[in-house]
């Protein structure tokens, strides 16, 4: 018998329709994958199973009785827990109290017991094979894929029958989400039922028995995993047949250069960097994780302190801070790594979120000219199909999709034509990944210089015009034509090179 | 381009293994710097203090400092814990005119008639703390429209009850405030008290749900607690610690005052904020709140014994405050530039 059972759940946000008529169904002892496009209602649905947010129709079964959560600690009493996108996770508070949260271990007095704690902790964390954490570490200093490995320790703290995943791999280097996908196994051995939400199909096909595919919030398939290939899959998911995810790659870079670095370094994490940019150009930056690509941008854009002379359209520019220095057409934009954090505010609206940092462009004589914004605004949207009830919408309730390229949109309202590319794919579905490949080459097309880096090789591969691969904080190799291949980029990557 | 190849992921290589991380003592002075810049301030004022009078070195001046600075603590602790949450509450001044106008008009000789009015002051805080807290949950109001609603009824009812500064204080009660054990004053002891308090509030679960909820409320929503219980307890305490404000405040005055709480209103979100305790929410401990109002008080003090008008007291007050904020901004965004 089925552990959870839903039918025709439905979850109306406004005049948007998040959920209709899904349903659902899943066995204790499986890993079971949710898969649909960005705004599928994917994490609605969880959200729903989790108690955070209430479905107004249709019924869920657990263990055959009723399931209608209040909150999330009902969901909690249920054995019900969720590894949330969004996280759920206290930045004030350390690693270990963050997995604890609110069932602490506790002494006579009712106080936390530390020691307890402590204790419970390492067990956890040896139990999963957790990578490397301190556990008094302030959450505050971790790395994002370092909160989302928190955040799944917090998951399996509590006696949890169902683990939720929402995309808890997208925001993880290769090493860790391979433990991940381990560890999800091992879980799901241990007779505990994982809902698993990823775009990437690969670790689908290496962990799911079964999977359910969502379209505009309503179910359109349930298969298991072994008797469905990923063409029909993709073809569910997005409702045609999708022929290529990349674009044709058309040589349109000139002579011109637009970005050149010279010896740039920071810290022991990036000694040396050289390399140029030019016009019209998708320069990729690849090599293993870790290896100075996250500096290399933060340094570019004058988010970290660093050394070394950087030129933008011939003209040098200061390396402390150029950020201030360069608005404008031969300034510089950033696709950023965390668009929760640091790339959209949340709570702002679409609207707000294109514009609130290009606002000169619409002010006259010092007044906002708001017939001017609005022109500007749908112009964005309409280029970018962002997929928003109006542009008053609040970014935060955008699938991730969405709020992409509501990024991309405040980046190209800057002006700027010289764009850094933080794996902009990152947590997006097949379809709006596509167009967003397609969007890069058209901005190369119009002489927009771009520099690409992708947690996914096969993306390098297949978009970028030349390839740069990292190596301890410098540049390894370059790849050219037809070098440009994963084998090439590994090879790089990993073993010394004679001379590039 | 097939999409079977395109669409599948590459099989991704191992990477080397993550080392454990450093313990960043830098990080944790810079989290601490506002904390450290009180204490900084408070040795400062205390030597310049002493070198211009003599006797500042010793118990008795402990325990008078202690008893002047004691109001402003007992309020400002209440405030620590607002503000901890992300809150603020300015009914704190209506509540402790109200209390010490209770206190003036039914306080008696009778010890167990008073101590039942002390008792009924303390739960009217508390319960009037809690109104507040549910307020702000029920009708997702700003804490600073609610509590500036509430201080001002507040207000209005101590007026009523007692229209001009007034009414009786009894002796003994009075005289509590300079009882002494073991050479030291009550305020003294309740000073430990209230860091005792804090040490064993802060270690449970609900002073971490409240600290978590004004770190991410939105976090602590979804990892289950109970936004409005924690509304409810952090004005509900809030309120309590500004009738207790009240009942020591009398034994100073020896009357009661319907107007006398606004003076503590800005005061104890300046000792918390000078004490390192963020507006934000999240980050703060009672102990540089205790320092920030001991630095307040002896500010008083120090004007005193120069003989310089007391409208100095609130230009000083208000520098070390603009200080403090120095300080704690410019800690935080070293801590920043450090985590990017
Ligand atoms: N709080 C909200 N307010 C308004 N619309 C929302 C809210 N949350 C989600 N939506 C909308 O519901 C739809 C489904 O979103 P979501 O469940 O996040 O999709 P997925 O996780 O599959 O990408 C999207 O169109 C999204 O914009
Ligand atoms: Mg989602």
């Amino acid at each position: 018998m089925d552990l959870v059972t839903v039918n025709g759940l439905s979850k109306r946000y406004g005049g948007i329709v998040a959920l209709s008529e899904a349903t659902f169904g899943a066995r204790a002892g499986e890993v079971h994958a949710l898969l649909g496009e960005n705004g599928a209602g994917k994490s609605t649905f969880i959200q729903i199973l989790s108690g955070a947010v209430q479905h107004d129709g249709g019924s869920i079964l657990v263990d055959g009785r009723d399931y209608r959560p209040a909150n999330p600690d009902a969901a909690q009493a249920r054995g019900i827990a969720a590894v949330f996108q969004e996280l759920s996770l206290i930045p004030d508070l350390s690693v270990e109290q963050n997995i604890w949260f609110r069932h602490e271990p506790r002494t006579l007095l009712r106080t936390v017991n530390r020691k307890e704690m402590r204790r419970k902790t390492l067990a956890l964390l040896e139990k999963y094979n957790f990578p490397a954490l301190r556990p008094d570490q302030e959450l505050r200093r971790l790395t994002l894929a370092e909160r989302q490995i928190v955040e799944i320790a917090k998951g399996l703290a509590k006696d949890t029958r169902i683990l939720i995943l929402d995309e808890a791999t997208s925001a993880l280097p290769a090493r860790e989400a391979e433990w991940l996908l381990k560890l999800t196994r091992q879980l799901a051995a241990e007779g505990r039922l994982v809902i698993f939400i990823s775009h990437r199909m690969a670790e689908v096909r290496a962990i799911a028995d079964r999977l359910t595919i969502f379209r505009n919030g309503s179910t359109v398939a349930a298969h298991e995993a072994n008797a469905v290939s990923d063409n029909e899959i993709v073809t569910q998911m997005i409702g045609r047949h999708l022929d290529r995810l990349y674009p044709e790659r058309v040589a349109t870079a000139t002579d011109s250069i637009a970005l050149s670095v010279k010896g740039v370094s920071s810290g022991s994490r990036l000694s040396g960097v050289d390399f140029a940019l030019r016009e019209g150009e998708v320069l990729g930056v690849g090599g293993l994780q870790g290896h100075g690509q996250r500096e290399l941008f933060q340094a570019l854009f004058g988010a970290t302190r660093a050394s070394g002379t950087i030129e933008l359209w011939g003209k040098p520019v200061s390396i402390g801070n150029p950020r201030q220095a360069l608005t404008g057409k031969d300034g510089i934009a950033l696709v950023p790594e965390d668009r929760r954090g640091q790339g959209l505010l949340l709570t702002k609206s679409v609207r707000e979120n294109l514009t609130l940092s290009v606002i000169k462009r619409f002010t006259e004589n010092g007044l906002l000219s708001r017939q001017k914004e609005a022109a500007l605004v749908k112009e964005m949207v309409d280029f970018l199909r962002i997929k928003a009830g109006t542009p008053e919408q609040l970014a935060g309730t955008l699938s991730g999709g969405n709020q992409q390229k509501v990024i991309f949109g405040k980046m190209l309202l800057t002006q700027a034509r010289v764009l850094l590319l933080y794996d902009p794919t990152r947590g997006v579905d097949v379809g709006t990944k596509g167009e967003i490949f397609q969007l890069m080459r058209d901005l190369a097309s119009k002489g927009y210089a771009i520099l690409f880096h992708s947690s996914d090789m096969p993306e390098l591969v297949h978009v970028a015009d030349r390839v740069l691969v990292m190596r301890n904080g410098r540049i390894a190799a370059t790849l050219e034509g037809d070098h440009i291949s994963e084998e090439e980029i590994l090879r790089a990557a990993m073993l010394e090179t004679k001379a590039a | 381009m097939s999409v079977e190849h395109t669409v599948g992921m590459a099989q991704r290589p191992a990477e080397t293994k993550p080392t454990k991380p450093a313990i960043d003592w830098r990080g944790r002075l810079l989290d601490r710097a506002p904390f450290l810049v009180a204490c900084l301030m408070l040795a400062l004022i205390i030597g310049i203090y002493g070198s211009l009078q003599s006797g500042v070195f010793s118990l008795d001046e402990l325990n008078l400092d202690t008893a002047a600075a004691m109001t402003l603590m007992l309020a400002a602790t209440g405030q620590t814990i607002v503000l901890l949450r992300g809150g603020i509450d300015l009914s704190i001044g209506g509540m402790i005119s109200l209390g010490t106008v209770i206190a003036a008009t039914r306080f008696t000789d009778d010890p167990s008639t008073t101590a039942l009015w002390a008792l009924i002051i303390l739960a009217l805080g508390f319960l009037i703390g809690a109104l507040n807290g549910l307020l702000i949950s029920l009708l997702k109001l700003q804490p600073f429209l609610v509590t500036l609603a509430t201080w001002s009824i507040l207000n209005g009812v101590a007026m009523i009850i007692l229209p001009t500064d007034g009414g009786s204080i009894p002796s003994w009660w009075v005289g509590f405030a300079s009882a002494q054990f073991i050479g030291l004053a009550s305020p003294v002891w309740m000073l430990l008290a209230l860091l005792m308090f804090w040490g064993w509030f802060r270690a449970t679960r609900a002073g971490i749900a409240i600290q978590a909820t004004g770190s991410n409320e939105k976090s602590a929503f979804l990892s289950g607690v109970s936004i409005t219980r924690v509304n409810l307890v952090t004005y509900g305490l809030s309120g309590l610690f500004a009738a207790g404000a009240a009942l020591f405040l009398v034994t100073q005055t020896g009357a009661g005052s319907p107007t006398i709480g606004k003076d503590y209103i800005l005061p104890s979100v300046a000792a918390a904020v000078i004490g390192g305790v963020s507006l934000f929410g999240g980050r703060g401990h009672l102990a540089g709140t205790l320092i920030g109002a001991f630095v307040l008080t002896l500010i008083g003090n120090l004007v005193f014994v120069l003989h310089v008008s007391s409208y100095w007291q609130p230009v000083a007050s208000g520098v070390i405050l603009l200080l403090s904020v120095l300080a704690s901004s410019v800690a935080e965004k070293a801590a920043r530039n450090r985590v990017q």
